[in-house]
């Protein structure tokens, strides 16, 4: 196996991820089920900068994806409810 | 085989790994087990990523999966807190009531 075929495997692969972290995120009744699914659509964005040769996009989506944005939307969740409430 | 081709089978099987546990947090009926296959994936996907560099021979490209292990810490973190709160997963609410 040589790089390339690798390096278009891995690129096929992280979009594939990328549809699905979104389409369960999108998805979730439990909103904290969505933020563990968004936290995994930024860990495969992640992924995918740092296949595109972008280690400091990478770093800073690790930064804000991983910690800041499942931090701030657990915080919020905790003061409301957690279940989506349909009008 | 080289040892690239070592490290690229490292990375590939590192990714299926993840895969499998990308389908355990799709398929999890409770919220634990989606927080564990989150913290096992990010740590699976760090592996992959150093496997990566070690591959292109950038050392720069460890730092990304430095950093990614340390704050998904902190977001592991946050998720077993709120856990504590609400109280998931406490098979006996008879125990530790009055503290």
């Amino acid at each position: 196996m040589n790089f390339e075929g690798l390096f278009w495997a891995l690129q096929v692969m992280a979009g594939l991820g990328l549809l699905i972290a979104a389409i369960a995120a999108v998805r979730f009744k439990n909103l904290v089920s969505a933020v563990i699914a968004m936290a995994v659509f930024s860990l495969i964005l992640s992924l995918e900068f740092y296949i595109l040769q972008a280690p400091d996009v990478a770093i800073a989506e690790a930064g804000v994806g991983a910690c800041l944005t499942t931090a701030m939307y657990l915080l919020a969740i905790k003061k409301t409810t957690d279940e989506e409430v349909i009008e | 085989m080289t040892i690239d081709g070592m490290f690229m089978w490292a990375m590939i099987l590192l990714l299926f790994s993840a895969t499998l546990t990308l389908i355990r947090l799709l398929a999890g009926p409770t919220i634990p087990d989606r927080a564990v296959a989150l913290d096992s994936m990010t740590t699976t996907t760090a592996g992959a990523m150093v496997a990566y560099g070690v591959i292109t021979r950038q050392a720069v490209f460890i730092d990304v999966a430095l950093v990614y292990a340390v704050l998904s810490y902190i977001a592991t973190l946050y998720i077993a807190r709120y856990l504590v709160k609400k109280r998931v997963g406490i098979a006996c609410e008879c125990e530790g009531e009055g503290t």
